[in-house]
């Protein structure tokens, strides 16, 4: 005949763990493809075949194509997703764009977490005039709206993937330093870090050794979902016309090509790219969303 | 004390708490039996972890979650609490049975006026209009000794200090005139004079309404001082039972023995040869901090002087706010001092470069008040005393590997040990891991900033030991800051009173313990508990106690910072800048009727 008491702070949360598994999952999908796909994808990516436009093949005719694909080596390989107008297999694309994508996204918040947890540790530890005008400079640029931001950035140094990146690690280090110079800023006024002081280590030691090792977490943690927001972008940015070169396998750049086919009818050489897309996004979030619940409150 | 055949009022018999932790139930309360009698006033004593509070809830039928009450019974007024329908229960709560926990600011509603709250309580079990609801308020509040309670009855709990907050929750608690009332470690967290005045109150209101009272605590001085009987939990069971007198004579279960080992033996203060050149000396030490927007200032150490001789202890107690934690920091330059002097063997370190100062750190050490925060999380106890080890010594890997092994042996941790993080050791161990850290460079001073006010009984018993140890080995100095002033009296040789940033008064312990001077350091150790069952508190009336608040550092009045709140106080008092002046007993005072000869210094037992 108990009755609670309290705030129920010893609850699991119980959706955690389920949640860490199906981002995990998605994740490590992605990351198999980025280095797998174009071995594994039946056709060239990047080679036209005599097919054009030709429609996926119906649900009906799956689990028979899906057994002469299993039994017989030397037919022609099918084309699961179709193939668009210019006659590329779909499936082989979908499948060897992470390469692209992933590794676009990853230098990028590679690139942009370093710089921002150096300049977040710097400016969160010595507060003075130098580093308030860092924190002004990094609040104007996060105030720009993020893709004409990385639009105009590409449009002045051309399309290349060297400029998309260098766009992408610009747009994401303001969040970083935001996020690193608020945790060094709660973490250096505990004990340890006066302790550490009083057995004489010097003010540069502490931040290094002592600070910056405790207010990593929130960094790590946002960059799951940032990677998952980059390559979003940077299908963003093909899409418009920002981006990567036709006829690189890319999601965003398969989008904009098929889009035009839409009103024809053909819908699967956007939709098949489309879906890639909102899958990996949602697996990053999730995975960064579990990743936080289990280490941000510890 | 309630005669021995007064009616029962609770008996619990084998209550079993348990809480579900990975899988499978741990109980912290594994059969405890117990019984109160109608007025009497029982004191539940147990260590950190014992399952005090645990136990305190369950009594009232409650549990946090996800914990379960798996067995028992709890018999309150001749019904079973544990098998009463939630709406029985509700009937009970409140009004025959109260509670009072540990955190007051954060038991009172944060959005609604303390007397809107108290009100409620009242109404909750009577059919009183809301009217009547909010004079009883007032009422209630003037008899838990809150000045101008028709003004504090619209306060808000943010508005209130601990010591009032609690005030506030025990009128609330004492609304309906409980038959029992539960208070969990109600004083924890207070300073000793407001501690001292609440639990007088409580123990007067309680006489005044007949209530019986499980007081909570840890703390032997309010166990002697004001509770009939004494239970103690200890691995969820009660292991002894016992008046109180009869336990500190003649304690029975070990852990009450090693709890009252400190009472029993107290130290004897080292002496010293009056020519002995000081280790530590300061001198007119201010420090000053700006706050920002407004160009005022608050003084939190306002010429503060005074020396150390290497071996000896100095104790620097008073409330908070008074500076004592600030002075120790500016010692070691943690926090920059506004000016004055610090001389370490006469040269001085108060205007040194950072880079020249890094030199005195192995020499001069510091241990702070919370353990755990004092510890990198992601270090384990090996790299904790490396790092001082790599910063001060030349020693190789094995040197320094054999010497970390020596310094936790000689705190008394396993050396076995030192790989593991400090995440899961308690306070106590955790304290002696950072006095390892502290002693890894050889110092020959320590500043000891509260360093037991989170520890446990046992581990504060423990710890006490530790300081007397290294002191006696090593020959350590020490400046002990405490509120602490049992354990103030255990470890240092001399005392220094500070209030409002200056020292009032500095003596042996013992001219301090037993013949304070200053009207200030009389309040401080007249509220202090002497845990000693034959000098109760409850049978004599508090004498010298401090009215009001402690006035702000910011606007300080212009006399002696005391003179509002004095029982001694003239008109030249308030207008005149006391000065720390030779009293005729050979100690400094700050108080110009004390050295004058005309206020008695106090006799405290």
């Amino acid at each position: 005949m108990s009755e609670s008491l309290a705030v129920a702070d010893h609850i699991e949360p119980a959706g955690a763990d389920w949640l860490f598994r199906i981002g995990g999952a998605i994740v490590a999908l992605v990351l198999f493809l980025a280095a797998f796909g174009p071995t594994l994808a039946p056709y060239n990516p990047t080679l036209t075949t005599p097919e054009v436009s030709s429609p996926p093949p119906a649900l009906a005719d799956l689990p028979r194509l899906i057994l002469t694909a299993i039994v017989s080596k030397n037919t022609a390989p099918v084309h699961w997703f179709g193939t668009d107008a210019s006659g590329l297999d779909i499936f082989s694309r979908v499948i060897s764009a992470p390469r692209i994508d992933l590794t676009i996204a990853l230098v990028a918040n590679g690139l942009s977490l370093l710089l921002g947890i150096s300049i977040g540790l710097l400016c969160g530890y010595f507060r003075n005039l130098g580093t308030e005008i860092i924190m002004r400079v990094s609040d104007v640029l996060q105030s720009f709206p993020v893709f004409i931001s990385a639009m105009i950035l590409v449009a002045l140094g051309g399309r290349s993937i060297g400029n998309i990146v260098i766009a992408l690690a610009a747009l994401y280090t303001p969040i970083y330093i935001r996020l690193t110079r608020a945790e060094v800023m709660g973490q250096k006024v505990r004990g340890y870090v006066e302790a550490a002081r009083a057995i004489g280590n010097g003010e540069a030691m502490i931040a290094i050794k002592h600070v910056l090792p405790n207010s990593l977490t929130p960094a790590l943690i946002q960059s799951s979902v940032t990677v998952g927001f980059a390559i979003l972008l940077t299908a963003g940015l093909s899409f418009v016309g920002a981006g990567v070169q036709p006829p690189t396998p890319e999601w965003g750049l398969m989008i904009s090509t098929g889009a035009n086919q839409i009103v024809l009818g053909e819908w699967w050489p956007s939709v098949f790219p489309g879906i890639a897309i909102s899958i990996t996004v949602f697996g990053f979030a999730v995975l960064g969303n579990a990743l936080e619940r289990r280490y941000a409150a510890g | 004390m309630p005669p021995a055949d007064a009616p029962l009022l609770l008996e619990v018999k084998g209550l079993k708490v348990g809480y579900p932790v990975q899988r499978r139930m741990v109980t912290p309360i594994d059969g405890l039996d117990l019984t109160i009698r109608e007025r009497e006033v029982v004191g539940l004593l147990g260590d950190a972890g014992s399952g005090k509070s645990t136990a305190a809830l369950a009594m009232l039928g409650l549990v946090r979650p996800p914990g379960r009450i798996l067995a028992g019974e709890v018999r309150f007024l001749g019904q079973d609490l544990l098998k009463l329908s939630p709406e029985g229960l509700r009937a009970l709560r409140g009004k025959d049975l109260a509670l009072i926990v540990q955190n007051p600011r954060g038991a009172l509603h944060p959005m609604l006026p303390v007397g809107r709250q108290i009100s409620n309580a009242y109404r909750a079990h009577g059919a009183a209009s809301s009217k009547e609801g909010w004079q009883r308020a007032i009422d209630l509040l003037r008899n838990v000794g809150i000045n101008d309670p028709e003004r504090r009855v619209h306060s808000y709990a943010h508005e209130l200090s601990g010591g009032m907050a609690q005030r506030a929750l025990i009128s609330m608690a004492l609304s309906s005139t409980p038959r029992l009332l539960i208070a969990d470690e109600p004083t924890s967290g207070l300073d000793v004079t407001i501690q001292a005045q609440f639990l007088d109150e409580m123990a007067a209101t309680v006489r005044g309404t007949g209530s019986a009272i499980l007081l909570v605590t840890q703390d032997l001085g309010i166990i002697a001082n004001y509770c009939d009987r004494v239970v103690v939990l200890h691995e969820g069971r009660i292991v002894e039972s016992a008046a109180t007198r009869e336990f500190f004579i003649k304690p029975q279960h070990a852990y009450s023995r090693q709890v009252l080992s400190l009472v029993r033996a107290p130290a004897t203060p080292a002496k010293f040869a009056a020519d002995i050149a000081p280790l530590i000396e300061v001198r007119d030490l201010v420090k000053h901090f700006s706050i920002k927007g407004r160009d005022k200032k608050v003084q939190a150490v306002d010429g503060v002087s005074f020396a150390i001789r290497p071996g000896e202890s100095l104790g620097l107690v008073g409330e908070s706010g008074s500076g004592k934690t600030t002075v120790g920091r500016c010692l070691l330059r943690l926090v920059e001092p506004t000016s004055g002097d610090i001389r370490y063997r006469g040269q001085s370190i108060a205007s040194i470069k950072p880079a020249e100062l890094r030199r005195f750190r192995s020499k001069l050490q510091i241990v702070f008040q919370d353990p755990y925060d004092a510890l990198n999380p992601r270090y384990t106890m090996e790299d904790v005393i490396r790092e001082p080890l790599d910063l001060h010594t030349d020693l190789d890997a094995i040197g320094k590997r054999r010497r970390i092994g020596e310094l936790l042996d000689l705190v008394g941790l396993d050396p076995k040990r030192m790989g593991e993080k400090p995440r899961g050791l308690g306070a106590g161990a955790l304290q002696r891991l950072n006095i390892a850290r502290a002693l890894a460079t050889g110092p020959e001073f320590i500043v000891l900033d509260e360093p037991t006010s989170v520890l446990s009984p046992l581990a504060r018993v423990g710890f006490i030991e530790l300081l007397a140890r290294l002191k006696k080995d090593l020959g350590l100095a020490y400046l002990f800051i405490s509120h602490d002033l049992t354990t103030v009296q255990h470890v240092c040789d001399r005392v220094a009173v500070m209030y409002l940033g200056q020292i009032v008064e500095v003596g042996t312990t013992e001219q301090v313990f037993k013949r304070p001077a200053h009207p200030y350091a009389q309040a401080l150790l007249g509220a202090h508990l002497t845990a000693d069952p034959m000098h109760r508190r409850v049978d004599r009336p508090p004498v010298n106690a401090l009215a009001g608040e402690i006035p702000s550092p910011i606007d300080l009045p212009p006399g002696c910072y005391l003179a509002s709140r004095c029982r001694h106080v003239t008109e030249a008092c308030r207008v005149t800048p006391q000065t720390l002046a030779m009293h005729a007993e050979g100690r400094p005072v700050r108080c110009m009727r004390v050295l004058a000869g005309e206020v008695p210094i106090g006799g405290s037992p």
